[in-house]
């Protein structure tokens, strides 16, 4: 399955009209405050413009004829006008600024949903440090847009409107000969915004490139340090930092051509009001007064005409970042639960429920899996493991153990064959009742920042909520207290960012009681103990054999004597799985047989 | 020290003065627009209209004013974004050549912040604040002036709005500013949430805790809609009560200034531009006070900057280019890091072609001791010498291209595997090859289409554990070193190509002196010497016979690995 991100350049064209209509399913659901805000808007652009107009009345009927008390009179609906404009615009920003933030809300937790939904294939084909920067820088050019730009986007497009209307009703020829100008604008936006968004897009894409370097070579900084490679850093950096230098210089070009423009644009408009304008007046078919009026509503129609071409940038980078989380959004996870009925009826002759023999816990039927389409890791693997019993999987490195202890717990699922979980198919169980059977303790653990007894009770449905205390119960009730010793403040032990400041035997100790704590029917330990010093490992040795006698354990180990106490033992090597029969024929296996990886 | 903001300028003074004055320049001809207007209609009236001549000035003046703002608006670019490139690669020239310890100390995540938010804000400020402030600076004191000329009583009640604009913005970004701070404690918070649940995308998976991710992301998210909703509660208030203001200034115009006009002390014509400068003037101020936060977060993302810049360079960096023999000597050493002692008063030595191993418990110290052997690191306390003379005294060059560490954790490159291997510039063909055979990774280089030019990726599946771990030890000796450090190497090597590993290793290196940090006992009960770790301390050190007599601490853990030692020694 093909989780890969879109790296490309490809934009889909972008007008003012399509970008607007893309942001409308986003503001589904706040009807009700869309209203309001739109009735605000339409109040408070209003007042914008009648306000110049009835100043001209009362230039042109007190002042002209000297009746203060008439101006007087015409100020208080002036202050009435201002009084309504200031409530109206008050509301339209708290409406249109609470409607950005709920929108952004929502957005920011259904991209959140997603990446829980879909499956671990999907982070191993993207980069973490490209798939961090374009969530994070992602969300927050849409956060910038929604909560300051888009106010000033939608109070600008209905000043624009309304003018445009005062303009063509005052005098249609002339009113159109001033819209002239902003048509001629609109079309260079329209035909070099696509272009634009292509410079910002690869922008981002530097940007994230140059991010995910940097993290790079800081995590990896001690191996530059030990093997004298400054210069590698310096170097790789001076390319990701030059060349994100140059699309952002470029980005910033193109972004700032529509400001002058739209400047150019109101001073042609202008030109034409005088000139054009002029010889109407001259020719008497309009009055000097209208002449006047028509440059107030003029500037009134092209000053947020430009203002939105600043905005214009912002809404581009918005819709860019827009497209990147659309992509994250519209990938679907291909593995399903299925829906128990469907299969049992086609596999019904399994066998699993035949009488005597006691239900295999995991098996694995003609199971082929690759991770890459045409690079076949497994190729038709069958075995059951019962329940109760401990098995080992040892072999070569690169000869698929993790990937089978992966597929045991549907963290993939297999191209071909089946895999039944206490005879049902594993595609078929709910993500829970999967976890509720299966503890898999990671060759790599990972700690989430917090204290060791949250990442202890981590996901686990009965202590996720313990207070330390009561975990610390649970824990001496089982035996486990004295791990806790390998931290300096036991349960209540900080752990810093990714638990950078703990060793990985540390982390192997937590996730080795992150895993027994759940008491999964099936166990996996996938190299888990690799750095453990060995008398702690003895101590974890005597906690397994003190689980509950029908938990089934799965040791994944190349140190044989992690696995001496097994029942049984695969060997697995390049792709295929033998059983061993006995710790000596394994071992014969181990030493004798070609490295096939 | 670094100095303050502006002092990010100084280099670059030339460009920002091209850019003020280009700014000025298109906003001062913005201003004589009006004029223009007012003139043509003057002219008209007084029925001296040409049309041609208006529209030559007039065509002249907006090919000026956008020649002139396209022109700053490239200059801002151009050198906003050659700051941020200079900066960013004074910072990670900076950076190159730390310590381990320093960038250990402050955490890569702070330094990608540093490189990126920070040098943005930087950025932006230069970028957005220096022209907007030039400009509103320029049309605020420009349009006062005018009016002041226009009518000085009426201009003086205009301009008194504006003391009560400008306090009013004061005040609202006095509590609107400790809000923005949350709101980037927030978002950091957030992507925190997001990074970890990326990162542990397969524990998240088994455990089936999504739901409890999302609940961890949904009070954080909750919790940035909630402060977002308080910002916009404050600028809801703020921008309708600045307009209000503006026009109750439009409504002295028209009552005063009517006054005036009536009374005949004042010309229509003069009523009608103060209308106009009022418009012009208003923007500006709302600008400067927008811009004062910019400038206050470029001022605190500067401060971070800076202070890695102002990082004193390491003193007495050794110059001491030898030839090692190998012979180490690790007296006294006692290290702290923050709270915890790690070390205390550890002393062994190494003697120049032998096989020495360091055993012990989880967190007894072992990786970091490994570090301050590899001078990664600098003790507390105590001193490490390298054929007598201290680790310190010698070129870091010359130290590090003889003294080769594999460590714990596989770091593979985003680059071929000729280039992950030959990481070290000391390291040649002849012995990448070397390397790559003792390793034992010859089969795997021969089974890949492309060979040694594969690139391999950061997080890549197509490697396994033992492989990744194969290609570190095999980076660790190309570069041909005389002291091969192991941090527990074998952990994820199957014992078969452990065993043939370390005997390729004492075949084709011969007189290489290793100091390996091990839980397998099996592996190394023949090594010259063992030492025993425990709590940071060395309890006992000697051959595997000599601990076996004389260490509990040694026997027990010798013990714990006891049952399965006959198939070990078959090997």
């Amino acid at each position: 399955m093909n989780y890969k991100l879109n790296t490309s350049k490809d934009v889909p064209k972008g007008t003012l009209l399509t970008a607007l209509a893309r942001l409308v399913p986003l503001m589904a659901g706040e009807r009700r405050s869309v209203v309001v805000a739109a009735v605000a808007i339409l109040l408070n652009s209003g007042v914008t413009l009648a306000a110049p107009a009835l100043i001209a009345y009362i230039v042109d009927h007190f002042l002209l004829t000297h009746n203060y008390a008439g101006v007087m009179q015409f100020s208080l609906v002036l202050v009435g006008l201002y009084l309504v404009g200031l409530v109206a615009a008050y509301v339209q920003t708290l409406t249109m600024g609470r409607t950005g933030r709920r929108v952004l809300f929502a957005l920011r937790n259904s991209l959140f949903t997603k990446l829980q939904e879909l499956p671990i294939a999907f982070f191993y084909q993207n980069k973490a440090g490209d798939l961090i920067s374009r969530i994070n820088n992602d969300t927050d050019r849409l956060n910038q847009f929604f909560a300051q730009a888009l106010m000033q986007f939608i109070g600008n497009v209905a000043l624009i409107a309304g003018s445009g209307v005062f303009l063509l009703v005052l005098n249609w020829r002339l009113g159109v000969a001033t819209l002239i100008p902003a048509a001629c604008a609109l079309i260079i936006t329209q035909l070099i915004s696509p272009w634009v968004q292509r410079k910002n897009l690869t922008n981002m894409q530097s940007q994230g490139g140059m991010s995910a370097e940097v993290q790079e070579s800081l995590e990896h900084f001690k191996v530059v340090v030990a093997f004298n490679r400054a210069d590698y850093f310096r170097t790789r950096f001076d390319e990701v930092n030059q060349k994100n230098y140059r699309s952002a210089t470029v980005a910033g070009v193109a972004n700032n051509i529509f400001t002058p423009i739209y400047g150019l644009s109101y001073n042609v408009a202008q030109v034409v009001v005088l000139v054009y304008g002029l010889s109407l007046v001259h020719a008497g078919v309009m009055t000097i007064g209208l002449l006047v009026a028509f440059l107030l509503y003029a500037n009134s129609f092209y000053n947020p005409l430009r203002q939105l071409a600043s905005v214009w940038a912002s809404l581009q980078q918005a819709l860019a970042g827009l497209d990147r989380i659309s992509e994250v959004l519209s990938m679907r996870s291909d593995m399903q639960v299925l829906d128990a009925a469907s299969w049992s009826e086609s596999h019904s002759a399994s066998g699993a429920a035949q009488s005597d023999v006691p239900v295999p816990v995991i098996s694995f039927k003609d199971v082929v899996f690759g991770y890459v389409a045409g690079n076949e890791v497994l190729h038709h693997v069958s075995f059951d493991l019962l329940p109760g019993k401990t098995y080992a999987f040892v072999g070569p490195t690169g000869g698929g153990k993790t990937t089978t202890a992966s597929l045991m717990a549907r963290l993939y699922d297999a191209a071909a064959g089946a895999i039944y979980l206490r005879g049902e198919d594993i595609r078929s169980l709910s993500p829970s009742e999967r976890a509720d059977k299966i503890g898999f303790i990671l060759q790599e653990p990972f700690l989430f920042s917090g204290t060791v007894g949250e990442n202890i009770s981590y996901g686990n449905t009965r202590y996720a909520h313990a207070s330390a205390a009561d975990l610390a119960q649970v824990l001496a009730e089982r035996g486990l207290e004295g791990l806790l010793e390998r931290f300096p403040d036991g349960l209540g032990t900080v752990v810093a960012t990714s638990g950078d400041a703990m060793s990985l035997g540390q982390k192997q100790i937590i996730a080795f009681l992150r895993a027994v704590l759940r008491e999964p029917e099936l166990l996996i330990l996938d190299e888990a103990t690799a750095n453990i010093d060995t008398v702690t490992e003895q101590v974890l040795e005597d906690i397994l054999q003190k689980l509950p006698a029908t938990t089934t354990k799965v040791i994944i180990a190349h140190r044989l004597n992690t696995i001496s106490a097994a029942d049984d033992i695969f060997f697995v090597n390049a792709g295929s799985i033998t059983r061993a029969g006995s710790l000596e024929h394994a071992v014969d296996l181990l030493l004798h047989n070609k490295r096939q990886s | 020290m670094r100095g303050g903001l502006f002092s990010v300028l100084r280099p670059y003074r030339g460009m920002v003065a091209l850019l003020v004055l280009l700014t000025v320049a298109s906003n001062a001809l913005n201003l004589a627009v009006p004029t223009l207007i007012a003139k043509a209609i003057d002219a008209y009236s007084a029925g001296r209209f040409v049309a041609d001549s208006v529209l030559l000035e007039f065509s002249l003046v907006a090919i000026a004013v956008f020649v002139f703002v396209y022109l700053q608006s490239i200059v801002q670019t151009y050198c906003s974004e050659r700051v941020a490139r200079d900066l960013r690669r004074e910072v990670a020239e900076k950076i190159s050549v730390e310590e381990y310890a320093y960038i250990d100390q402050v955490t890569p995540a702070k330094l990608l912040t540093n490189l990126t938010s920070d040098i943005d804000a930087v950025k932006n400020f230069i970028a957005q604040a220096i022209p907007s402030i030039v400009s509103s600076a320029f049309l605020i004191i420009g349009a006062s002036t005018l009016l002041l000329i226009l009518d000085w009583r009426l201009a003086l009640t205009v301009l008194a709005v504006l003391p009560v604009i400008a306090v009013t913005f004061f005040l609202v970004l006095r509590r609107v500013r400790p809000l923005f701070r949350k709101t980037q404690e927030t978002i950091d918070w957030l992507n925190r949430i997001i990074n970890e649940s990326i990162l542990a995308a397969a524990l998240v998976r088994l455990v089936n805790s999504q739901q409890y991710e999302y609940e961890k992301f949904l009070e954080a998210n909750t919790q940035a809609k909630q402060i977002g909703f308080r910002i916009i509660q404050l600028f809801a208030g703020l921008l309708p009560i600045i307009t209000f203001c503006t026009n109750v200034a439009t409504l002295s115009i028209v009552l005063l200034g009517g006054r005036f006009v009536i009374d005949g002390s004042m010309s229509l014509g003069s009523f009608t531009a103060f209308n106009t400068y009022l418009a012009i003037l208003i923007f500006p101020i709302l600008i400067i006070g927008f811009m004062s936060n910019v400038i206050a977060q470029a001022s605190a993302s500067w401060g971070r900057v800076a202070e890695v810049l102002s990082r004193e360079e390491m003193q007495d960096v050794g110059t001491t280019v030898a030839d090692l023999s190998g012979a180490v000597e690790v007296s006294g050493v006692s290290l702290r890091l923050g709270e915890k002692q790690v070390l205390n008063n550890v002393s062994f030595s190494l003697v120049p072609g032998t096989r020495n191993a360091i055993v012990g418990p989880t967190a007894a110290g072992k990786t970091q001791l490994l570090y301050l052997v590899a001078g990664l690191r600098a003790p507390s306390v105590g001193s490490i010498t390298y054929d007598g003379r201290a680790i310190g005294t010698y070129d870091k060059e010359s130290l590090h291209s003889q003294v080769s560490i594999v460590f714990q954790d596989s770091s593979v490159f985003n680059l071929s595997l000729r280039e992950n291997i030959a990481f070290s510039a000391s390291a040649s063909d002849d012995s990448l090859q070397k390397a790559i055979d003792t390793a034992e990774l010859g089969d795997f280089v021969a089974s890949l289409p492309e060979g040694l030019d594969t690139v391999v990726s950061e997080r890549g599946t197509s490697l396994s554990g033992g492989q990744k771990q194969r290609i570190m030890l095999a980076r660790a000796l190309a570069q041909n070193p005389r002291v091969l450090l192991l941090d527990d190497f074998t952990a994820r090597v199957d014992t078969a190509t452990e065993h043939k590993i370390l005997a390729n290793v004492e075949r084709t290196y011969p007189g290489i002196t290793l100091l390996s940090v091990t839980q397998k006992i099996a592996s190394v009960e023949h090594y010259d010497q063992i030492i025993v770790l425990m709590e940071g301390e060395v309890v006992a050190q000697g051959t595997h016979e000599e601990l076996l007599a004389t260490s509990p601490e040694y026997v027990q853990i010798y013990q714990s690995q006891q049952s399965t030692n006959a198939y070990e020694l078959q090997a």
